[in-house]
């Protein structure tokens, strides 16, 4: 009898076979304990972009409104819609809008994967511009988050030229027109603006080399720096100590830049010249405490994971609501003899066009430059810590009043654009 | 040798290098940017010609949207005045007045001085000549002042 010495059977290993392939997949069963739940998140690829505990303040639907989730969530779709119209669409010009008539005719859910793109797009140039301005009102932006704030406002950017350099593939007189526009204004941008303007386009004019260099800058090379961006963007988010929230909220939080704290770790460690430091001694921003330290945050499993899949869920269900409801639009092909009267920038320049109307270079260059530059700099200007965590803090006020007056300039300057101005960009009214 | 020279000696390959890894880095961005930029474009010939004199007759205001140019004759005088608006590119339309940009409003006259809008420049003239084979040729890279006439 020398059973012992013989291997497992083959019988038990094909017996086992599906759960030993579950089992090497899954690391863990469906968590039922704490330890279980937090080793969930700790252990699986895509969840341990979650921090195991998640203070309850992140959890607040009004505090957040979800808004940074949704611009992400919107980017996915856009990324899926995009390659799928990929498969379908020639950056010429002879054939780009035939290509944009295929969509609507011919191809199997043509037109409402186009539907979903264009309204994906123009949902997350909104959105990233709410989450922006959810961040300045609750004061998100203080000591630690400077830089993140800083990528932000690189990520709205980056959002806009995405936008803008779509707008033009689908090759029709709204596209072509609003390009024209839209490059002059660089143009205008003192020193380089000409050269700038050439090397945009590829071409004096809006023509083929425009198309192609825009196609690709909207297909390869943008999508590429905002993914990048906004992995930086959430690792920051995590590495700063999690979303931003009250002093007090909960129990008494830990000074919000530790360093680095010494540890030692072996007796006499001191008496040498070098000084150990313990990994735990880099953490920064406030801990997430494990164990029964009494405080008041949950675990990201499942609080967290829900939440996200509720903001996911209603981003995809208005996506394809309004996909199903409206077409986007598609206007003549283009005419390069014959402008529309008036000619349009994409609804999110049109407060930018408005001001172009006065002065070219003030309302096109110098005004935005300035706005920029502010933004890029409100979190090393505005360098005072209270009302940090709340929407419209009272200690926040002058700030808020400065940032929502840049606010609704812009957006009335974009209501005028969109609604008052006709022909020859003379007043009109929509009434 | 002395110890800080070797340190020194490091230092300097320290320096060496880097400066060749920046360097080229700096390089490599230089020539992409060379790059971006064409050498060729593919849009039509900046000179081209546009017929006979005697096609145009004295009074003729024509607009020739593909080459973004109005012909303008008057009595034996011809010029060419660009219909590309400064303000953005727009082209702009031969109004009762001169011209008119349709995007933003830019009022130009007769000769392309800016009497309303935003546009901030007037409309260039472009240099008018006769070709060899006896048309007249316009060169779009070659501006002239304004009322710098051609005389046919």
């Amino acid at each position: 009898m020398s059973t012992a010495t013989k291997p497992p059977g083959a019988w038990n290993a094909i017996r086992e076979l599906p759960s030993n392939v579950w089992s090497s997949i899954f690391r863990n069963p469906l968590p039922s304990t704490d330890l279980e739940r937090a080793s969930t998140s700790f252990t699986n690829f895509f969840l341990h972009l979650h921090p195991v505990k998640v203070h309850r303040n992140t959890l607040r639907p009004i505090y957040t409104l979800g808004l940074g989730l949704i611009s992400l969530f919107l980017f996915v779709i856009l990324v899926v819609t995009g390659i799928l119209l990929m498969f379908y669409y020639v950056p010429s010009t002879t054939q780009a809008y035939d290509r944009m008539l295929d969509l609507r005719g011919t191809v199997a859910f043509g037109i409402f994967l186009r539907n979903m793109h264009r309204w994906s797009a123009h949902g997350m140039v909104a959105v990233v511009f709410l989450h922006m301005c959810r961040v300045f009102f609750t004061g998100a932006y203080k000591k630690p988050r400077e830089f993140n704030w800083v990528i932000g406002v690189v990520l709205l950017l980056v959002t806009l030229f995405l936008s803008f350099t779509g707008y033009l593939l689908p090759w029709d007189q709204l596209a072509f027109w609003a390009i024209t526009v839209g490059t002059s204004i660089a143009g205008y941008a003192p020193l380089l603006g000409a050269q700038m303007k050439f090397v945009l386009l590829g071409d004096t004019t809006v023509g083929q080399e425009a198309l192609l260099r825009f196609y690709v800058l909207h297909v390869a090379v943008l999508p590429a720096v905002l993914s990048l961006l906004i992995a930086i963007h959430f690792w920051r988010i995590r590495k700063d100590g999690g979303l931003s929230r009250p002093e007090n909220a909960g129990s008494p939080a830990p000074p919000t830049n530790v360093g680095v704290v010494k540890m030692r770790l072996e007796p006499g460690a001191e008496s040498g010249k070098r000084t150990v430091f313990g990994l735990q001694g880099f953490v920064r921003g406030p801990f997430t405490k494990v164990g029964n330290v009494p405080d008041d945050s949950v675990y990201s499993w499942p609080n967290l994971l829900l939440a996200e899949l509720f903001v996911l869920v209603l981003t995809i269900s208005v996506i394809l609501v309004l996909s199903l409801i409206f077409n986007a639009p598609l206007e003549q092909p283009v005419n390069v003899m014959h402008p529309p009267n008036p000619a349009k920038a994409p609804w999110y320049f049109l407060g930018l066009q408005e001001m172009v109307s006065y002065s070219a270079f003030w309302g096109g260059i110098g005004v935005p430059t300035v706005m920029v530059g502010l933004l890029f700099l409100v979190p090393y200007i505005d360098r005072g810590t209270a009302g940090v965590g709340k929407w419209f803090a009272r200690e926040r006020l002058l700030a808020n009043t400065i940032f929502l007056t840049m606010v609704l300039v812009n957006v009335i300057f974009i209501i005028i654009g969109t609604f008052f101005r006709g022909p020859n960009w003379g007043l009109v009214s929509p009434f | 040798m002395k110890p800080d020279e070797t340190i020194s000696r490091r230092r300097l390959f320290t320096w060496l290098s880097s400066v060749g890894l920046f360097g080229s880095a700096a390089l490599a961005v230089i020539s992409n940017l060379v790059f971006f930029k064409p050498r060729v474009t593919y849009s039509p010939s900046a000179r081209f010609a546009i017929g006979k004199p005697e096609d145009f007759p004295p009074g003729t205001r024509l607009a020739r949207d593909v080459e973004r140019v109005c012909i303008v004759r008057e009595g034996a005088r011809m010029a060419a005045i660009s219909t590309t608006c400064t303000h953005l590119g727009c082209i702009v339309a031969i109004s009762d007045t001169g011209f008119a940009c349709p995007c933003h409003g830019s009022r130009y006259d007769q000769d392309g001085t800016v009497t309303g809008g935003p546009a901030p420049k007037p409309l260039p003239w472009f240099k008018v000549s006769l070709a060899p084979n006896g048309e007249i040729e316009i060169d779009k890279n070659q501006q002239v002042e304004p009322g710098t006439y051609f005389t046919v």
